[in-house]
């Protein structure tokens, strides 16, 4: 494994979640919502690839942490899929996507 | 069986009486059920007669608790069921026969009245209650029933209940008794804390405090060890009895009590439920046995009791009222004598008093129906137009007064009898004993004074009253039989198979043995002179239609005030009850409404104003909530940043 050390890559795959956050916190279109939702589950994908090469214990395959990874994404795909279904939806009903207008959640 | 006929009166009267106006609106299924009952207890008497010195006991475990080391080994198991012995045959005669003929005499007395029903209903339940507890096996049992007839007594006390005086009476009733019924369960706790775990079959009262003969010396042998623990359990079944029989110093309700009918004041205040705290200590001497200090108290409470009701008597000027002290008096004497140790020679009494007493009660209940008043200065002179209630009163007042052969001279005589026996044995009994023979002068006097004052004389005083009028025949009817009941009761001791019912089997009563028979003629010569010469007093200053007056200035006029105020006992209480108990109230009423509503509204007022800014944060936008996710999170990465590494070493590292 060549490249990134343990740091370094803790520093990156936490920058990624970091602006993650930041998005979602900030962030006022639904879209750009969903984007950065989607760039933090990225960083979370990130750590079980990395980690995937030091396999702590025996009867652990490397394969395992990319196999999760693969089904995160497929995951992921669908959480975008009904998220662009709702965004839509929103934006028939309200005329906008901008998520300080729905107040729905409220009880 | 018997107490079942009454139960299901009661239940049927209280669903179908209400619709059968014609059968005195259940009156008649309460008369049946009750005759049934005395048929059933004659049959049963009889039995006991018959059989000597059998009793039977079945019982039936209700439930079992498991016991456990230590402080309670042996379990606890109660139990219900029916004991007959002797002494309870003797008390299902006085119950049932009593009780069926009240019953009769109030299809008349009370055919006037509303809520009938209610009446009868109440009434068949006494009696199902009453009979109960003569049949209980075992103390528990006994203290449920002791309880039932107690409500059964508060809701026919305050039978016309529209009238404050007799609600209130009714709660006075209950309360005073309710005095007594509290320090009665804490005397079973006692006996429970003492007898749990020792004596034979592994601990009397965790086997269900079981009436059974051979209790009483189990008892008598732990008394060396336990002996202060006995006295105060036998203190509080006595001051229990005291409630229930009206004793000094809770007899201030009986009077009071005559505010229900007449047939209740027969039936419950006079022949039944207040002999219940005679029955009571009765049972108590026979199973259990009292340590000498509480015969002592016994026989002071008796004693004093006997000739503190008697004065109170003599100057009250309501005809029920004055029977009704007597009632006290004469429980006084059955007192007595379980605490002299004749604890048969008090239920004697407590049989002949029965029947003596019932039919004054009766009497005078015929003369109050026949011209509606109870007032003695407004009556006069009915000897001639009610001759057959006029005969019956002077029956029953000579069997109170104690003239033989009329029934309350065998039982009384015994009583002073054997007063004095133990009061030579015992000199500290003696000035209750001499309380005593003054009362029986101070009987005679007051029940004669009732008589002439009512029956005497050549016309009613008032004459606005109606003219007077005998009652029908279900009125007659119980008059005549407890007439003859009046006079022949106390020549049931010389019948042998009676006296098997008067014998105390298994163990011998400490003290004096049951002499029925014998008598000390000097003795009895004593008390009938002196009720003789009483009723000759009562001739002297009432007789013959004259009403006696107190000189204006005499000595006498505030002994009458203080004996008509009741030596200021009610109004001592109270007093009590207003200025004690209602301050606790009042205070009970703050703490209650500013300590406790307060928290309770002061946390109210808090949730609400937290909830009211929490509410704010609920704003539906997603953002937000995202935002507080992340706040959570990072909440909790601090804590385990922070406590992360301790937990982790407390486990142990890792």
């Amino acid at each position: 494994m060549s490249g990134l050390t343990i740091p370094e890559f803790l520093a990156l795959a936490s920058a990624l979640l970091a602006l993650s956050i930041f998005g979602v916190l900030t962030r006022r279109n639904f879209i750009l919502l969903l984007i950065a939702i989607e760039i933090g589950m990225n960083a979370a994908i990130l750590n079980f690839i990395y980690f995937a090469a030091f396999p702590l214990c025996a009867g652990h395959s490397a394969l395992s942490g990319q196999a999760i990874a693969v089904v995160t994404i497929g995951f992921a795909a669908t959480e975008v899929a009904v998220g662009l279904a709702i965004v839509l939806a929103l934006n028939r009903l309200k005329g906008t996507t901008n998520v300080a207008e729905s107040t729905e959640l409220k009880l | 069986m018997v107490p079942l006929a009454p139960a299901l009166a009661f239940v049927s009267i209280s669903f179908v009486g209400r619709r059968w106006p014609k059968g005195e609106w259940g009156g008649w299924i309460a008369v049946v059920a009750a005759g049934f009952s005395m048929v059933v207890s004659v049959l049963i008497a009889l039995g006991e007669m018959g059989a000597p010195g059998t009793y039977t006991d079945v019982s039936y475990t209700w439930f079992n608790l498991p016991g456990s080391p230590g402080a309670f080994p042996n379990g606890f198991r109660l139990v219900i069921g029916t004991l007959v012995d002797p002494i309870s045959a003797l008390m299902l005669l006085v119950v049932t026969v009593v009780g069926f003929l009240v019953m009769l005499y109030s299809i008349g007395y009370m055919h006037h009245d509303r809520g009938l029903p209610r009446y009868y209903a109440e009434l068949s339940l006494f009696l199902t209650a009453m009979i109960g507890l003569v049949l209980s096996d075992n103390l528990l049992e006994f203290f449920l029933f002791w309880e039932l007839v107690g409500v059964c007594s508060y809701f026919l006390i305050g039978f016309y209940y529209e009238k404050p005086s007799a609600a209130s009476a009714a709660k006075e009733a209950f309360i005073v008794t309710r005095v007594g019924d509290v320090l009665f369960l804490a005397g079973i706790f006692v006996y429970f804390a003492t007898y749990a775990t020792s004596g034979p079959a592994g601990g009397w009262a965790a086997n269900g405090f079981l009436f059974a003969y051979g209790n009483a010396p189990f008892l008598a042998g732990v008394l060396g060890g336990n002996s202060f623990l006995l006295t105060v359990a036998g203190l509080f079944i006595v001051a229990g009895a005291a409630g229930k029989s009206a004793q000094f110093p809770l007899h201030v309700w009986l009077p009071d009590a005559m505010e229900g009918p007449t047939t209740v004041s027969a039936l419950i205040h006079a022949a039944t439920m207040v002999a219940a705290g005679v029955y009571l200590l009765a049972v108590t001497s026979l199973f259990l046995g009292f340590t000498s200090l509480d015969l002592l108290v016994i026989v002071a409470i008796g004693g004093f009791t006997t000739f503190f009701a008697a004065t109170m008597a003599v100057v009250n000027p309501d005809i029920k009222r004055v029977i009704a002290y007597s009632t006290i008096s004469q429980l006084g004497y059955m007192v007595l004598a379980i605490g002299v140790g004749g604890a048969m020679l008090g239920l004697f009494h407590l049989f002949t008093h029965a029947f003596f007493k019932a039919l004054l009660f009766l009497a005078a209940g015929s003369v109050i129906h026949a011209i509606g008043t109870q007032d003695l200065f407004k009556m006069g002179g009915l000897r001639k137009t009610m001759r057959l209630t006029s005969a019956a009163f002077l029956v029953g007042g000579l069997a109170l007064a104690g003239i033989p052969p009329f029934g309350g001279f065998w039982s009384k005589d015994d009583i002073l009898s054997a007063a004095v026996q133990a009061a030579e044995a015992h000199a500290a009994y003696w000035p209750f004993v001499v309380l005593a023979f003054a009362a029986v002068y101070l009987t005679a006097y007051y029940i004669f004074r009732v008589w002439f004052l009512t029956f005497s004389g050549d016309a009613v005083r008032d004459p606005s009253l109606p003219a007077a009028h005998e009652g029908g025949w279900v009125m007659q009817v119980p008059l005549i039989a407890l007439s003859v009941f009046a006079v022949v009761a106390g020549l049931f001791v010389f019948v042998p198979s009676f006296q098997t019912l008067l014998q105390p089997f298994g163990v011998a009563v400490a003290g004096i043995p049951p002499t029925y028979t014998s008598t000390d003629l000097a003795l009895s010569a004593i008390s009938v002179v002196l009720a003789g010469a009483g009723i000759a007093t009562a001739y002297a200053l009432w007789g013959g239609g004259r009403v006696y007056e107190l000189a204006p200035r005499s000595a006498a006029r505030p002994i009458r005030q203080l004996l008509l105020e009741r030596y200021y006992f009610k109004a001592a209480y109270d007093a009590i009850g207003r200025r004690g108990i209602y301050t606790l109230a009042r205070v009970a009423d703050f703490v209650d409404r500013y300590v406790i509503d307060g928290t309770v509204h002061g946390l109210e007022r808090a949730m609400g104003a937290v909830s009211d800014r929490l509410r704010r944060a609920q704003t539906g936008v997603v953002s937000d909530y995202a935002a507080y996710v992340v706040a959570g999170l990072l909440f909790v990465f601090v804590v385990l940043l922070l406590v992360g590494p301790y937990v982790v070493n407390a486990w142990g590292g890792g």
